[in-house]
């Protein structure tokens, strides 16, 4: 008998089948199968400026610090979740938010650095390290809702617009590293809006608490933004588009 | 949700849908999206782009207003609506 096609299933069956190990193992297979550290080995190593490798490793050592930002809080949001199928999700992100650290820090290598950790240390942005800092506060003090707000929403949204962008005009090998994570991104914003989405449908008392965060955590984001557009030299405008893309995320869920 | 009594009266057109090489579902799911190809990318009848991931949707059959299709690559719900005379999908808790 035909399966019967994917959009005529009910919500919940939806959800039990797309927030499991046996889902993303099938989706991540089929844009990782055969790389290594999250490229394809057959691509060349373009040539590139000795100002173009520093930006790109000032880009890349930050990018260490929102995964690494990421990696601690999925794994942590786990204890707070409220059901299997939502810590299984969790699961899952954790281990997508491991495996970015370790492309990223491996393309570090590639491009010549040797001790990535006092790398990434040296060239950290003060505004990321903040926001990561209250990420984790937010989780220690077990509130789930703020957490996987800031963390899911307001973090993964600048990731998934930053990293596109950065994809358009990459080096081959950065390039390609940054398509795959693109595609995990996917899997985070959206379970972030989901479940947020229905968590405040259920209790609208919760908006005024993440209206307050978003205020608060708004001003770091877009720091980070504009700091990471500069070095990639991205126009002006670029900047304000992809700002613009982090926005309706967040007025999506009536946060305008 | 109500649509034209002409809308309703008329059948749905039944679409074969091939494996377009969207590979961030598992094989079985890969037929029921591709990637939006930008601004001139003409959605067909029985599609509509998720206005989450920007990955397009697809279905067997024509889509209508009223409908509900899942975005698997973000694992959103959508509501078809018509906005402008064109379908587009809308977030649904």
């Amino acid at each position: 008998m035909p399966e019967p096609e994917i959009h005529s299933l009910s919500p919940e069956q939806f959800l039990e089948r797309v927030r499991s190990f046996e889902f993303w193992f099938g989706a991540v297979q089929g844009y990782l199968e055969g790389r290594e550290y999250g490229r394809d080995p057959e691509l060349p190593e373009e040539r590139i400026s000795d100002p173009q490798r520093e930006g790109l490793v000032n880009v890349l050592c930050n990018y260490c610090v929102g995964e690494t930002a990421a990696l601690e809080g999925a794994g942590g949001l786990i204890q707070l979740a409220p059901n299997r199928p939502t810590k299984v999700f969790l699961a899952t992100q954790t281990a997508d938010e491991a495996r970015h650290l370790e492309v990223f820090s491996h393309r570090l290598q590639e491009l010549g650095v040797n001790n990535v950790e006092a790398e990434v240390k040296r060239r950290s942005l003060p505004e990321l390290l903040q926001f990561k800092a209250r990420l984790l506060e937010l989780i220690d003090r077990g509130e789930w809702a703020p957490a996987l707000f800031a963390q899911n929403v307001i973090l993964e949204a600048m990731e998934f617009a930053v990293f596109q962008r950065h994809a358009h005009n990459a080096d081959l090998a950065t390039g390609d590293i940054l398509q795959g994570v693109i595609k995990d991104e996917r899997r985070h914003i959206g379970f972030g809006e989901n479940v947020l989405g229905q968590q405040l449908a259920r209790d609208p008392s919760l908006r005024p608490r993440l209206r307050e965060l978003r205020k608060e955590l708004d001003s770091l984001v877009l720091a980070s933004f504009e700091h990471t557009m500069k070095i990639l030299g991205a126009p002006a405008s670029d900047s304000q588009e992809l700002g613009q893309n982090y926005l309706r995320a967040v007025e999506r869920l009536g946060f305008a | 949700m109500s649509l034209p009594a002409q809308e309703k009266e008329r059948p749905r057109q039944r679409f074969e849908l091939d494996d377009r090489g969207f590979d961030e579902v598992p094989r079985r799911y890969r037929k029921y999206y591709r990637r939006f190809l930008g601004a001139g990318d003409v959605l067909a009848p029985n599609e509509v782009l998720c206005p989450v991931c920007k990955v397009v949707i697809r279905s067997v059959r024509e889509l209508r207003e009223g409908d509900r299709v899942y975005c698997m690559a973000c694992m959103t719900r959508l509501r078809v609506v018509k906005v402008d005379g064109r379908l587009e999908g809308r977030v649904e808790y």
